[in-house]
């Protein structure tokens, strides 16, 4: 077995769900280890995409069940995602970062920004960016 | 899990005991103490109020003795409890940590932010002196950066001033720039 | 009947387009500050009392009205889905509330809360519409002596009967009482206790001290304590509220309100002892004891239902005899003076238009609030993801607007932050805040009292027992002190919100030291 790492951003819904489901692929065909990155910049009272209590349970079953040997780590530093993602992948060495993206328009996109784009200009490993399925 | 497993509340929290945070006791001694202090100042100085010499009546001295007195009563009181080890349960407050320790710098911070646009406002004009003090109690409560912070205060002070003074003709210095722009409304 | 001829005459002045406006803006500013942390409808009516400077007086306080109500559906909103009860008056339904939203049951946890606070909240409204001009007949005919004696026992009853540690509310009392001294007496023109300060001859603005104890002390104490990470939010999914849900809930109501409104009405009332009773009381009848603890909806409903009853209560010693009971009333009655109005017993005839038209926009508001509230929960759960950092930087923002706008007098703002530590410092060690504000506004009302009554009798003391009012009432003050007292003496401290939910009676009982309220986070988990 390989020690390579591969590091998934996840956040609840869709696109959390379809970059998990490829990164645990990823995992298999590479025999590689997961580390799941589910963080919150942990300064508002409210944050949907930090996952607790009865969805953090059935993500931990999810991994269990996928049979990869996997670790979830959840920092709440006050940063942004894409520097826990950057920080994670270069302490673990990992060899692919998997994230889900929001479906967007142009305009959308121009609006709101993109932590999405934050990540491919910060992290330095190979990047693996999924889309959910159009039907979800 | 690893090691930066969040904050869930659902999670005990072991860091502090509860009840233990230090300086505790020491501290509302001392509020004990000026609640004191401040009763016997009410009763000595009620003696120097003057008073009407035509009134058969209760004068304006009265009350102040008898608040004085109670305030003086409840300042002893509640020194006596505190030092027996008595103490009051903090503040429940739905956005606050129970067991975290006092951050005396982030209150320092945001006293001296504050203290800072009260004297400014008549300088500078009260959009600019409130957005000094927004991004600097931001900052002091943890927003990242200093961009960020300053062109949220702005906006929102020049918005509510906006409001407030062209809608609702509230006095609020505007500042030369601001005033001489919105001169036209 | 006469009271429901003058309500449905307040209800025609209230349903007016602009008072429609002004009562939704209410209902929207309540629920939005009720929903946000930190932030509650005592902080949020001073925080506007500026406006009183621009608007008439009838749409103002019909805007107070909603916000008065906004911010307890608001608040139970938070209390079910994230399980952070603001004020002790919603420690049960945030109990019973999250643990039905953890099961599932999120959505008819809200209803029955909403369901609850319109019935019991018109129910109480109307109750009160009733039961003013008869308190007011009776208190027509008190004398100055009698309305210190009331004056006092509200002192009393706020200071010791509602806070954990009755002498911490006295002291915070005594600062309010100081404070309301500093100025010139209005009945010799003596300054007193100005120390020479100039600014300080025409007293020290409530809107200052309101402001500096709710928004700049809260804004401090978060800060010193900050929160760090997110709290989970409950979805308010489950199935809606079904006809099973309507049968369990609407007796809890009926009885929530029973026991809220009259506990509001006292002068020592308050909202947290009736939703504790009201918790018990369903606990004990429920046909599901086994429920209660993991999510029963009596226990949503029953609690729910007292607290909003309470709320209505408390506006009738309010409106009857101008004696807040509670930190928004007391700042509501501030608004009053700012209008000039005079309060007490003749409020209701001299001002009755006013009066009604508040009353009917209540009941306005409370609908308005159960038609908005449900399909707009999700939009109050995002507000709650505004960064900490800038809902307090924007809390302390609004509190320079407002005290600024007094005098526009910097030296407003430095007051300010100097009684904003005072605040910081008492929420630090646990002396409430609430009997401060009602010591600074009805101190000077007894006051005048005390030496109205004093001048009649030529100084003799004796004139304040005697009435039998006044011996009543001050009964009742002796009572409120020495009871709670004795009661721990004998008894130890009264049993805990949690200790409540499992054993299902409120007692005292003696648990090892510690005050109530320190070991409550982890209680709930273990």
């Amino acid at each position: 077995m390989s020690s390579g790492v591969v590091v998934v951003g996840f956040v609840p819904g869709p696109r959390g769900e379809a970059a998990l489901q490829h990164a645990v692929e990823e995992c298999r065909r590479r025999g590689a280890r997961l580390v799941v990155v589910n963080s919150s910049r942990g300064d508002a009272l409210v944050d949907e995409r930090f996952v607790q209590g009865e969805p953090l349970r059935r993500l931990q079953d999810e991994l269990t069940v996928s049979g990869v040997p996997a670790e979830l780590r959840q920092p709440v530093r006050g940063r942004d995602v894409a520097e826990e993602l950057a920080d994670v992948v270069r302490e673990t060495g990992a060899e692919l970062l998997v994230i889900g993206l929001r479906r967007r328009t142009a305009v959308g996109k121009l609006l709101m920004g993109s932590a999405a784009q934050r990540i491919l200009l910060d992290v330095e490993c190979p990047i693996l960016a999924v889309k959910s399925a159009p039907g979800d | 899990m690893s090691t930066a497993q969040g904050l869930p509340p659902d999670a005990a929290p072991e860091p502090t005991p509860p009840g233990e945070q230090p300086g505790r006791n020491t501290g509302e001694l001392v509020m004990a103490g000026l609640l004191a202090a401040l009763g016997l100042y009410l009763v000595l100085d009620a003696g120097s109020i003057a008073v009407p010499g035509s009134s058969n009546q209760v004068g304006p001295r009265f009350f102040p003795y008898l608040v004085g007195g109670v305030v003086l009563a409840t300042g002893i009181a509640l020194g006596v409890r505190v030092w027996r080890g008595d103490q009051g349960p903090a503040d429940e407050s739905e956005d606050v940590d129970p067991t975290a320790g006092t951050s005396w710098q982030a209150v320092a911070i945001i006293s001296v932010a504050f203290l800072a646009h009260a004297l400014l406002i008549n300088v500078v004009g009260w959009p600019l002196a409130v957005t000094l003090m927004f991004a600097t109690v931001a900052w002091a409560l943890g927003a990242r950066g200093i961009v960020r912070p300053l062109i949220a205060g702005g906006i929102a002070a020049v918005v509510v001033w906006i409001v407030f003074v062209k809608a609702l003709n509230v006095a609020l210095p505007g500042g030369t720039l601001l005033e001489w722009a919105t001169d036209w409304f | 009947m006469d009271a429901l001829g003058d309500l449905v005459g307040g209800l025609g002045d209230a349903l007016t387009p602009q008072n429609l406006l002004f009562a939704l803006l209410g209902v929207l500013l309540g629920t939005a500050v009720g929903v946000l942390p930190g932030i509650g409808p005592a902080m949020t009516v001073a925080l506007l009392l500026p406006v009183t400077y621009v608007l008439e007086p009838t749409s103002a306080f019909i805007m107070f009205a909603g916000i008065y109500y906004g911010g307890m559906y608001g608040g139970s909103t938070t209390s079910i889905l994230l399980n952070t009860p603001g004020e002790s008056s919603s420690i049960m339904t945030a109990l019973e509330g999250n643990k039905m939203a953890k099961a599932g049951r999120g959505a008819a946890a809200l209803a029955t809360a909403a369901l609850g606070s319109f019935v019991a909240g018109t129910i109480a409204t109307l109750l009160l519409a009733l039961v003013a001009p008869t308190v007011v007949d009776l208190a027509i005919g008190i004398t100055a002596a009698d309305y210190f004696a009331i004056a006092v026992l509200a002192f009393v009853a706020v200071a010791t009967v509602l806070g954990a540690s009755p002498l911490r509310g006295l002291a915070s009392l005594g600062i309010g009482l100081y404070l309301g001294l500093v100025g010139t007496d209005v009945l010799t023109g003596q300054e007193r206790f100005t120390l020479g300060v100039p600014q300080l001859s025409d007293g020290i603005d409530v809107v200052v001290v309101a402001v500096a104890l709710f928004a700049v002390g809260e804004a401090l104490y978060v800060a010193s304590r900050l929160r760090r990470g997110p709290v989970q939010v409950m979805g308010a999914s489950g199935s809606w509220f079904t006809r099973e849900d309507l049968r369990r809930s609407w007796k809890p109501w009926l009885r929530g309100t029973a026991f809220g409104f009259p506990f509001g009405a006292l002068p020592a009332g308050g909202a947290e002892i009736p939703t504790f009773l009201s918790y018990a009381t369903e606990r004990k009848l429920s046909k599901h004891p086994e429920q209660f603890g993991k999510g029963a909806i009596e226990g949503v409903a029953g609690p729910e239902a007292a607290n909003n009853a309470a709320a209505a209560g408390v506006l009738v010693p309010l409106l009857t005899l101008g004696i807040p009971t509670s930190a928004t009333a007391a700042i509501i009655l501030a608004a009053f003076q700012g209008y000039g109005i005079q309060t007490g017993p003749t409020l209701l005839t001299t001002e009755s238009p006013l009066v009604w038209t508040l009353i009917a926009s209540l009941l306005i508001g409370n609908f308005m609030l159960l038609v908005l509230n449900l399909p707009l929960v999700g939009l109050w759960v995002k507000l709650l993801r505004i960064p900490r950092p800038y809902l307090y930087a924007g809390i302390l923002m609004f509190a320079s607007l407002g005290s600024y706008a007094v005098n526009a007098d910097p030296l407003d703002l430095v007051l300010l932050l100097v009684i904003g530590l005072l605040g910081f410092f008492m929420r630090r060690y646990g002396w409430p805040v609430a009997p401060a504000v009602i010591g600074l506004i009805l101190g000077p009302i007894a006051e005048t009292n005390l030496r109205r009554a004093l001048a009649i009798s030529g100084g003799d003391l004796g004139v304040l027992v005697e009435s039998w009012v006044s011996r009543i009432v001050l009964g009742l003050v002796l009572l409120a002190l020495v009871g709670p007292i004795v009661l721990r003496l004998v008894r130890g401290p009264r049993s805990t919100p949690e200790e409540l939910q499992q054993e299902g009676t409120l007692q005292h009982r003696v648990p090892a030291g510690r005050g109530r309220g320190d070991d409550e986070e982890e209680e709930e988990d273990r």
